[in-house]
């Protein structure tokens, strides 16, 4: 099997968020680019805040 | 001359006199279409072909919501269709975008070309391979680029395309798109497209208004946009700057 180097690797920049007329704007990291209501917006942040909580405690468990 | 804006300027291809005379007698009728006017639905069988004189076109694909993804943008001397000869089905539709004249070319032609003239099928299979080229930097495009490199990146192809066409001296041309064809080309949101253009014109890379554009820095948007022509097979040097090129809006 062939292994490749230049795959996409996780980031570890984050994405800039900002508001436009009424709307979220996330751009980044890399090729991310989104559009979202401020309410899915919210939503999101949510989720992105309690899935690093579990990431970083399985990161803990493998270290 | 009909013809005369296909595979010019390309890279290792030249049409021989006799070549683009048969091209031309290969036409069948020449259409004026309105904007935004469907000229191939996927999935209908067809038997003609569709080479673009004068405006644009696009190939899209919606998804299940209606929302419209742009495949393909053609500029004039483009084959828009030329796939269809051999596939007959095409997957996408083919629209125009702004008004528009073609050249309809039957496929019982092109099916006399293939047979007479192995070296002008050849140079017909050259374009499709260039559409080809033209798809996977679209595909680098969306899948690797952040917004304004998309943008950036457009921009800049379509510069080197109309350079090639003779209808750009190289920082203005005419775009008769909207910001709506924008957003459905690079994968972003009308809001988004606004933001970058005017993020573009601030950082003095680039202006879009009223359908024209002006590329104030071409080098460092084609950096922004991770653009390299070489994927175009134009030969820039031999792409003069035509007189008649739209002069931008101050």
């Amino acid at each position: 099997m062939i292994e490749f180097s230049n795959t996409p690797q996780p980031l570890s920049e984050p994405g800039n968020a900002s508001a436009e007329d009424g709307l979220v704007i996330l751009d980044g990291p890399n090729g991310v680019a989104i559009t979202m209501t401020a309410d899915a917006a919210r939503k999101t942040g949510d989720s992105l805040i309690s899935a690093a909580e579990i990431a970083d405690r399985q990161a803990d468990n493998m270290a | 001359m009909f013809t005369e804006r296909f595979l010019r300027h390309r890279r290792g291809v030249h049409l021989e006199i006799e070549e683009r005379a048969r091209l031309e007698t290969a036409i069948g009728e020449i259409k004026t279409l309105p904007p935004r006017t469907n000229v191939v639905v996927a999935g209908e069988e067809l038997s003609q072909s569709i080479l673009l004189l004068e405006g644009f076109m696009s190939r899209y694909i919606d998804d299940r919501n209606g929302l419209r993804q742009l495949v393909a943008v053609h500029v004039p001397g483009d084959f828009v269709d030329l796939h269809a000869f051999p596939l007959k089905i095409l997957d996408h539709d083919v629209a125009t975008m702004t008004a528009a004249t073609v050249a309809i070319v039957p496929h019982s032609e092109l099916e006399a070309i293939t047979e007479d003239l192995p070296a002008l099928s050849r140079k017909l299979w050259f374009s499709t391979l260039i559409d080809a080229a033209i798809h996977r930097a679209w595909l680098f495009r969306l899948g690797r680029l952040d917004a304004v490199g998309r943008v950036a990146h457009f921009i800049s192809e379509t510069n080197v395309r109309l350079m090639s066409a003779g209808l750009s001296d190289g920082r203005r041309f005419a775009l008769g798109l909207i910001q709506s064809d924008l957003a459905e080309i690079c994968g972003l949101t009308n809001v988004h497209i606004n933001r970058v253009l005017r993020q573009l014109r601030e950082e003095r890379l680039c202006v879009f208004r009223s359908s024209l554009v002006e590329i104030l820095d071409p080098e460092k948007l084609a950096a922004v946009g991770q653009f390299n022509p070489a994927y175009l097979y134009i030969d820039l040097q031999s792409a003069e700057a035509p007189s008649s090129c739209p002069r931008p809006i101050t």
